[in-house]
This record gives structure tokens, C-alpha cells and sequence, in this order.
């Protein structure tokens, strides 16, 4: 469903610190994959799901997207199949308005944003049951500033928001990093109920091995803009920590860090 | 009786000045956008009004054209900013600047159809002009209470029910969706992308929406003046974003009122206060000076320079 195709970026473009970071890099992730991706800093990670929403231009090659180039489409157009969690909490979630404006300016995605009220009575269960879902006790606030909320109870909302609508493609950028271990764990609980009833094709990008181990069905690791690991289904079931930490620490020494 | 007269200055300045600052609670407050197309923008209003009117076209119908020159210009200032990417202050100055010639070619043109600008620039209103206080909607209300402090009585119920009209529209539109949309561009343009919509669409609708407010505001200000002259934006940016702060800082904690309502008592409040000043006996001369020093204490008392509540957590 997506692929990127002889892939080829830099930063700094044009002075002394210009940095080849992608060099014909080629990716295929298939429908209803959970990807998986791992890699020290700089490995690329990051900029991968930037590419793919269309935060960064490519200098050459192509993305395409259910068949479709993509590539020259504006981040904002793409984000249309596209939902996307951010590692900020603060992102994915608009802080001056209530949890309940949130839900409603979210559920009128792919629609316009008319003149017309935002807020529809008749819908409200239906987001009270969403937001139950995270046990969090959100249901009860929903006229509560999102801005005070925590981060994990954002994160949560977020993500929820994100799978809301009719989304094909779900980009998780280390968004349980900036969580503390108990909210961590239920934000990739509940991702992962959430990419499974969607069906949801998911990239995840984490620095956690064992979030990246316990889910997903395709693991990548990514080293200096090359994907140097890339396991499949029962393959991947097959690996376990240790044998990720080895190839991690053997690249880690290899670049320095 | 010397008191009612000065609550008659204030009332109707405050409630004529609200207008810009509802709309910078639209581009200052909301989207965080400096504008200082305002200037050039109430006076495009003054001139819009002020030329309908002098030609003997319905008043209402230069109200909605001030409306509309107001929002358009508003509207070019976002597009600079969101396609050129020029800064916030610079595309109001470029636009303000730009509106300096445009008001006086414009106002030239109307009156007498003189492209070159060689005679007079000002539009006076005449005993045969009809403005909005000699139209026969508003014939019914007492033009001056001669017996209450000889209060302007028809021109001050005027400007209430703009201003009042003018809050209740924005309290509408900012609860629709296009309104919430443009709430969430001010605090995260990150979650409109993700929303699938275009953030800088949204900045430019606000700015027209400011804008349209103080041209609005200019044109109801000609009723006051009495005439329009090329000199009546001068100081109209320190008068809206007074009015604005002093309202939003003033009723922070008061949780019943909507924003709405503390700007447009924000307005009235400073207003007040100028009024006091003269009233003290300080000369016109240092009107805008005081102007800018009570701004500044407002600025103050709106907790350090930082008023805008999404700023501590977006």
C-alpha cells in the first residue's frame, strides 16, 4: 500500500554540512502491516515518517501511496488517509479546547469544516464510548481543557483521535517515549487494540526493543539510511531481545555511539 | 450633568472601538498574529461608508462594503504571510502602507472622480448626507436627550447593537466547525494538518474576519468624527489591543462572562479612562500618549507580558 521508491534526501543542502541521509533507500510496507522500526539516533527513523507525511521533500525519487505518487502532494492533503501520533504529547491534541471540541473537530475529518455547529449532541456517547476505552476516566471530563490533562492522558486522546476517522495508514512517531513506564505501556496496549480493530496499516518508530519485539508483525532496523534488519511474520515471532541487541550494539560501535 | 456627557463620549467610543478589538481577539488573541493592517483597514472602512453614504446609497449597504474592503485587504495580509511567507509584521505594514495611497486615491475618485488626488481628500457630512442616525429605522429614537446631559441617546443605542450584534455573530461562528478549525489553527497547526486542512486557509479567513471588524468599526467612527479624514487610523492598533488586554486581563478570572463580552468591556474601560484624563484637565495634545502608557499598564497587568493561555501549554 506504500512504497517508497529510490529514495534520495539531504540536509543542509548546498553548504560544508551537507548530509546524504537516504541514498536510493527503497521501502514496500503491504496492507495490514504493523511495522516496527528500531535504529540509534540519526539512523533515519524519523525522517522516514516525515517523508512519508510529507513534513520533508524528497530530492528525488518517489512515495507512492495505494498506488497513487504522492510525492508533491501537501502534508496537510495527505493527511487525509494518514493519521499520525507525535513523541510531544502536546501535538496531537489542540490544548484550548475541551476534549469534546477535540472529538468533534476530529470526527468532521475528510469533511468540510462548514458553518455549521460543531458540536452534535447525538454524537457525544458515541465519543464517551471511544475515550472510555483508555480507562482513564476521560468520559467523565469531556468538557475539560485538553490542556489540562497529563501528558499520557493526551497521548491517549491523541491516539484515539488519530484511529478515529476512516484512516488507511497510522504513523506512530516514538509516541510512548516521552511517557512514563505505567502510561507507556497502556498508550501501546491500547495502540495496539486500536491498529487491530481498525485493521490499520501501522509504521511505529520507538527506541523501546521490547515495545518493538511484543508488537507489530515486521521489525526494520535502520542504520545510517539503510534498513539492515528486516523480519517478517514468524520470523520475526523467532527473534527475540538478545538477538536485536547484538546486531543494535554492533551497528552502535560501528557509528560511534 | 457634566458627568453624563462624559459617560456619553466614553459609552459610544468604547462600544465603536470593541469592533477592532473583537477583531484582534480574532488575529491577536486566537491566531497569535501581530496584525498591523488595522490602520490602513478602519480607515478603508471610514472611506467605503463615507463614500456610500455622500452618494446617497443606503447606509447599511456601506456598513457591509466597509465590511468587505475591511476583510479583503485582511485577507491579503494573511496571503502574504502564508504563501510568500513574509513576517506577521511586515504584511501588515506593507498592506497599511499600501492602503495610505489606495485611501486617499479611492476617496478622491468617489467624491469628485479625480485620479490624480490634486483637491480635497476629506469626506464631510452634510445636512443632506444620510448617514445611519438620519435613517428611518433608527427615526424613532431621540436623537439627544436634552434634558439628560444632552446624551447623543440615538448614536449610543447604535453602536450598542453593533457591538452586540458583532459578539453574538463571532460567539456563533466560533462555535461552528470552520470557528473551532480556526481556534485549533491559533494553538497547534500541526493538529489542523493532521485534521486534513489547510492551517494558512484558516489564518487568512481570521485576518479577513479582524479586519472586516475594524473597518466596520472605522465606518461607525465617521458617525462620531462627523466626517472622514485621512488621519483616522493613526493609533488604532494601541487602541484595539489596549481595549483587547485590558478586557481578556481585567475579567481573567470571572468565569460566567464570554470573551467576547470582556473585550468589549475592555473597550469601554479604557475608553473611560482616556476620558477621565481629559476630563482632568490634561490637553488633547498628549492623548496618545496616554493612550500608549495606559497600554502599557495593561500589558502589566496582564501577567508579565504573557496573556495568551495556550502559549504555557502548546
Amino acid at each position: 500500500m506504500l512504497e517508497l521508491k529510490n529514495v534520495y534526501t539531504s540536509f543542509n543542502k548546498g553548504t560544508v554540512d551537507e548530509m546524504n541521509l537516504f541514498k536510493d533507500f527503497n521501502l514496500k510496507i503491504n496492507k495490514g502491516e504493523f511495522v516496527s522500526v528500531i535504529g540509534s539516533n540519526g539512523s533515519g527513523k524519523t525522517t522516514l515518517l516525515n517523508l512519508i507525511c510529507g513534513t520533508y521533500d524528497l530530492d528525488d525519487g518517489k512515495i507512492l501511496f495505494e498506488g497513487k505518487d504522492i510525492t508533491k502532494v501537501k502534508e496537510y492533503k495527505r493527511a487525509k488517509h494518514i493519521g499520525r501520533v507525535f513523541q510531544d504529547p502536546k501535538k496531537g491534541t489542540c490544548s484550548n479546547l475541551t476534549i469534546l471540541e477535540n472529538f468533534a473537530l476530529a470526527d468532521n475529518k475528510q469533511k468540510r469544516y462548514s458553518l455549521t455547529k460543531a458540536i452534535s449532541k447525538k454524537r457525544i456517547d458515541y465519543y464517551k464510548q471511544i475515550i472510555s476505552q483508555c480507562n482513564m476516566g476521560l468520559e467523565d471530563r469531556m468538557n475539560v481543557k485538553v490542556g489540562a490533562l497529563s501528558g499520557g492522558q493526551r497521548q491517549a486522546l491523541a491516539l484515539v483521535i488519530a484511529g478515529m476517522t476512516d484512516i488507511d495508514l497510522l504513523i506512530l512517531d516514538e509516541h510512548t517515549a516521552a511517557l512514563d513506564p505505567n502510561s507507556s505501556e497502556t498508550i501501546m496496549l491500547l495502540t495496539d487494540k486500536v491498529v487491530k480493530e481498525k485493521n490499520l496499516t501501522a509504521l511505529m518508530v520507538t527506541h523501546n526493543l521490547r515495545h518493538a519485539c511484543a508488537y507489530g508483525n515486521r521489525l526494520l532496523m535502520m542504520s545510517g539510511g539503510e534498513i539492515i534488519m528486516d523480519k517478517k511474520e514468524d520470523e520475526k515471532k523467532n527473534t527475540s531481545i538478545n538477538d536485536i541487541l547484538t546486531v543494535f550494539n554492533e551497528i552502535s560501535i560501528e557509528v560511534g555511539n | 450633568m457634566n458627568f453624563l456627557s462624559a459617560c456619553d463620549v466614553f459609552l459610544s467610543q468604547g462600544f465603536v472601538y470593541s469592533l477592532i478589538a473583537l477583531g484582534y481577539y480574532i488575529s491577536f488573541h486566537i491566531l497569535d498574529f501581530p496584525d498591523l493592517t488595522v490602520e490602513g483597514t478602519f480607515l478603508s472602512g471610514a472611506v467605503a461608508y463615507g463614500l456610500i453614504c455622500s452618494n446617497g446609497i443606503n447606509p447599511f449597504l456601506g456598513i457591509i462594503l466597509a465590511f468587505i474592503v475591511g476583510a479583503l485587504f485582511g485577507a491579503l495580509t494573511g496571503v502574504l504571510n502564508v504563501k510568500l511567507k513574509i513576517r506577521p509584521l511586515l504584511c501588515g505594514i506593507l498592506v497599511s502602507t499600501m492602503l495610505i495611497s489606495i485611501n486617499l486615491v479611492s476617496t478622491s475618485v468617489g467624491l469628485v472622480g479625480d485620479f490624480t488626488v490634486s483637491g480635497e481628500t476629506s469626506i464631510p457630512y452634510g445636512r443632506d448626507v444620510v448617514t445611519l442616525h438620519s435613517t428611518k429605522l433608527f427615526s424613532f429614537i431621540p436623537a439627544r436627550l436634552r434634558d439628560f446631559g444632552n446624551i447623543g441617546l440615538r448614536d449610543l443605542v447604535i453602536f450598542f447593537a453593533f457591538a452586540v450584534i458583532c459578539k453574538i455573530l463571532l460567539d456563533f461562528y466560533l462555535k461552528t466547525k470552520n470557528g473551532l478549525l480556526l481556534r485549533a489553527t491559533g494553538n497547534n497547526t500541526q493538529f489542523v494538518k493532521m485534521l486534513s486542512c489547510d492551517p494558512g486557509k484558516s489564518k487568512i479567513v481570521g485576518l479577513a474576519i479582524g479586519n472586516g471588524l475594524a473597518a466596520i468599526s472605522g465606518a461607525l467612527y465617521t458617525e462620531i468624527n462627523g466626517n472622514v479624514n485621512q488621519s483616522m487610523g493613526i493609533g488604532m492598533i494601541v487602541i484595539g489591543l489596549a481595549s483587547l488586554i485590558i478586557g481578556i486581563s481585567l475579567f481573567k478570572k470571572v468565569k460566567f462572562m464570554k470573551d467576547t463580552t470582556k473585550v468589549i468591556l475592555g473597550a469601554i474601560i479604557y475608553q473611560a479612562c482616556l476620558t477621565l484624563a481629559q476630563k482632568l484637565g490634561v490637553p488633547s495634545a498628549y492623548n496618545k500618549f496616554i493612550m500608549a502608557v495606559l497600554f502599557t499598564v495593561a500589558l502589566l497587568l496582564s501577567g508579565k507580558l504573557k496573556f495568551k493561555g495556550g502559549s504555557k501549554n502548546a
